[in-house]
C-alpha cells in the first residue's frame, strides 16, 4: 500500500511519536474492560467486594470457572449456543448460496425489486416484528425449541450473507463457467463444482459472520427461549447476575467463557471476514 | 434459453423464508394494531399508546442515544481509521484488537461495563476519584444526570471499531498520486486529511452514519441488560417499551400499535439510505 508509506515515511520524529501514543490509547481503550474481565475473573469474592479495588488478584483462583462450569447451567447454554448458531448458519448459507447465485448469474424480471427487498429485510428493526413473530412461532409450536429459534436467527443473517455472497460471486470470470457449460454440465453442476469452490473465501466470511451474529443475539433469544431446555449464553449471562444475586466474578468467569470462542473465530478469520464485509457494503 | 426462469428458482427458497418471517409479521403486526381483545376494529390502540408521557419520554431518549452515539462513534472511528491508514511497527496486531470491542456480544460488553461502573467497587470510580477528577464515588447507572452519557459512551466504544474498518476500506481506495500532487503543492498532513481524505470518503460516511442510525433505532441489548431502561424510565427507550408492553405487560395489541408508528419512523430512515447509497457506490469504489 503505497499510500501508507507516503503518509508516515517522511514524517519526522513528532508524528511518529504522535502515531505511537495514538496507537497505544487505541489498543488501550479497546482491550482495558477485557483485561479487567481476566483479571475479576480470577479473583475470590472478598478480593471483588475490596475498596479500593486491588488491581492484580493476591489470591488468583479458578474457582469462579469451577462454579461456572460445575454448579451452573452455563455449559448447557453453551451447547445449546452451538446448535442454535450451527444450525441457523448452516440453514443460512444453503439459501444464501442459491439466491446469490441466481443474482449474480441470471437477469430476470424483477430482480432490482428483490434485491432491495433483501436488503431491507436487513435493515428493519427486530422490536417492530417482534410481537407478530411470537405469535406465529406460538402457532407453530416453536416457542421454545431449537428450530424456532434457528428460523428466527435464518432471518437475521440471511440478507447480509446473500448480499456478500453476491458481490464474491460477481468477482468470479463468467468464462469458466462457459467452458463448463460447453463440456455440458448442469447449471447447479457449474455451481457447486466450479464457482463455490473459488468462492470459498466469501463462504468462509458468511459462515464466520452469521455464527458470530448469532452467538451474540440477546433480544430474540430473550422473547423465543424462555425454557432452560433451549436458552442461550447471552441469556444465561443475564440471568446468572440475578440468580446469584450478582456474583460478579462467576459473571465476569462466564462472560470469559463466552467471548473467548468468539474472539478466536473473529481472530482467525478476520481478514477474510474483513473483505467481505466492506466489498459488500461499498460495492452496494 | 429460459433463464430468466432458472435465475427465478435459485433464488425462490430464500424469497420464501424472508417473506414468511418479515413480510408477513410485519402485515400481521397492523392488524394487530387494529383490533382490541375480542377482535373488533378499534383504533383505541394507538389513542392508549400515544397519550402517556413515557412513550414520547422513550422516544426523546431514544433519539439523545441514538444521535449522541453516532456523533462520537463517527467522530472516533474516523480518527482511528486514519491512525490505522499510517504505517507503524505493530498496525496489523493493532487493527485486529481494535476490531474486538465490536465482535464481543453485546451481553458481555453490557456486564463487563456495568462491572467497571459500579458505584462502590467499580474500577472507573476508583481511578477517577485516585486521579482527583471527582471528588468522590459517582453512581454512575443510577445517577439521573450520568445513566444516559454514559451509555452513550459504552455504545461508541462497542461500534467505533464498526466505522474505522468502513472508513479505512474506503481510504485505502484512494489513490496515491493525488496525496503526491499535495504535497508537491506544499499541502501538510491535516490539510491532507481536509480537502482529499474526507471529501473521497465522504460516501462511506454517509452509508455508515446511515447504517449506524438504523442500528441505533434497533439496539435494546446494552441498555435493556445494564438499567432495563430506569431510573425511573430516564433511559427508557421505545424498543424496550415495545418489548415490555408485549411481554411484560401483554399487551399485545398496544404494543403492535406502537410497534407499528416506531416502524414507520424507522422505514423512512431505511427508504433514505436505499435511495442515497446505490448512487454513492460509483464514487465509493
Amino acid at each position: 500500500m503505497s499510500e501508507d508509506a507516503r503518509l508516515a515515511g517522511e514524517g519526522g520524529v513528532g508524528s511518529r511519536v504522535t502515531i505511537a501514543i495514538s496507537a497505544i490509547v487505541l489498543v488501550l481503550v479497546c482491550l482495558f474492560p477485557f483485561a479487567w474481565m481476566a483479571l475479576s475473573s480470577i479473583k475470590k469474592l472478598p478480593e471483588l467486594f475490596t475498596v479500593p479495588p486491588h488491581w492484580l488478584p493476591n489470591e488468583p483462583t479458578l474457582g469462579n470457572y469451577w462454579t461456572v462450569l460445575f454448579n451452573s447451567n452455563i455449559p448447557r447454554y453453551f451447547l445449546n449456543s452451538c446448535i442454535i448458531s450451527g444450525g441457523a448458519t448452516l440453514v443460512a448459507l444453503v439459501l444464501a448460496v442459491f439466491a446469490s447465485y441466481g443474482f449474480a448469474r441470471f437477469n430476470f424480471r424483477g430482480k432490482a425489486w428483490l434485491q432491495t427487498f433483501v436488503l431491507v429485510g436487513q435493515l428493519l428493526p427486530t422490536a417492530a416484528i417482534i410481537v407478530p413473530l411470537f405469535i406465529t412461532l406460538r402457532w407453530l409450536h416453536l416457542i421454545n425449541t431449537y428450530w424456532g429459534l434457528i428460523l428466527i436467527y435464518t432471518i437475521i443473517t440471511l440478507p447480509l450473507s446473500v448480499w456478500m455472497l453476491t458481490s464474491y460471486f460477481r468477482g468470479i470470470p463468467y468464462e469458466l463457467e462457459e467452458a463448463a457449460t460447453i463440456d455440458g454440465a448442469s447449471r447447479l453442476g457449474i455451481l457447486f463444482r466450479i464457482t463455490l469452490p473459488l468462492a470459498m473465501p466469501g463462504v468462509v466470511a458468511v459462515v464466520v459472520y452469521s455464527f458470530v451474529t448469532c452467538w451474540n443475539e440477546f433480544v430474540f433469544a430473550l422473547v423465543f427461549a424462555q425454557d432452560q431446555s433451549v436458552k442461550t449464553l447471552p441469556i444465561g449471562l443475564a440471568e446468572f447476575s440475578t440468580e446469584f444475586n450478582t456474583d460478579w466474578g462467576g459473571v465476569m468467569a462466564a462472560s470469559m467463557v463466552m467471548t473467548v470462542p468468539v474472539a478466536l473465530l473473529f481472530l482467525v478469520f478476520q481478514r477474510l471476514f474483513v473483505g467481505g464485509l466492506t466489498a459488500g457494503a461499498t460495492k452496494g | 434459453m429460459n433463464r430468466s426462469s432458472t435465475g427465478l428458482m435459485f433464488i425462490l427458497p430464500a424469497i420464501a423464508v424472508l417473506l414468511m418471517l418479515i413480510a408477513y409479521p410485519i402485515v400481521y403486526t397492523v392488524y394487530l394494531s387494529l383490533i382490541d381483545a375480542h377482535g373488533a376494529l378499534t383504533g383505541k390502540n394507538y389513542a392508549n399508546v400515544l397519550k402517556p408521557y413515557v412513550t414520547r419520554q422513550a422516544f426523546g431518549n431514544l433519539l439523545y442515544y441514538v444521535g449522541g452515539s453516532i456523533v462520537f462513534q463517527v467522530l472516533f472511528g474516523t480518527l482511528a481509521a486514519i491512525l490505522l491508514n499510517q504505517k507503524f511497527w505493530g498496525r496489523s496486531a493493532v487493527r485486529s484488537i481494535t476490531l474486538i470491542p465490536w465482535v464481543v456480544p453485546g451481553i458481555v460488553a453490557a456486564t463487563t461495563w456495568a462491572w467497571m461502573f459500579h458505584t462502590e467497587f467499580g474500577i472507573i470510580n476508583y481511578m477517577l476519584t485516585g486521579a482527583h477528577i471527582i471528588p468522590g464515588p459517582v453512581g454512575w447507572l443510577t445517577n439521573k444526570d450520568t445513566v444516559m452519557p454514559v451509555l452513550i459512551a459504552i455504545n461508541v466504544w462497542k461500534l467505533f471499531p464498526f466505522v474505522a474498518i468502513m472508513v479505512l476500506a474506503g481510504l485505502q481506495a484512494i489513490p496515491a498520486d493525488l496525496y503526491e500532487a499535495a504535497k508537491v503543492d506544499g499541502a501538510n498532513f491535516w490539510e491532507e486529511v481536509w480537502y482529499i481524505t474526507l471529501p473521497l470518503v465522504r460516501p462511506v460516511l454517509v452509508a455508515v452514519t446511515l447504517l449506524l442510525l438504523i442500528w441505533g433505532l434497533n439496539a435494546i441489548t446494552l441498555i435493556y441488560a445494564i438499567t432495563q431502561g430506569g431510573p425511573a424510565n430516564l433511559s427508557l427507550i421505545t424498543p424496550i417499551q415495545i418489548y415490555q408492553l408485549a411481554f411484560t405487560s401483554f399487551q399485545f395489541n398496544e404494543a403492535a400499535a406502537l410497534s407499528v408508528l416506531f416502524f414507520i419512523v424507522a422505514a423512512i430512515v431505511v427508504a433514505v439510505y436505499v435511495k442515497v447509497i446505490p448512487s454513492n457506490t460509483a464514487v465509493a469504489r
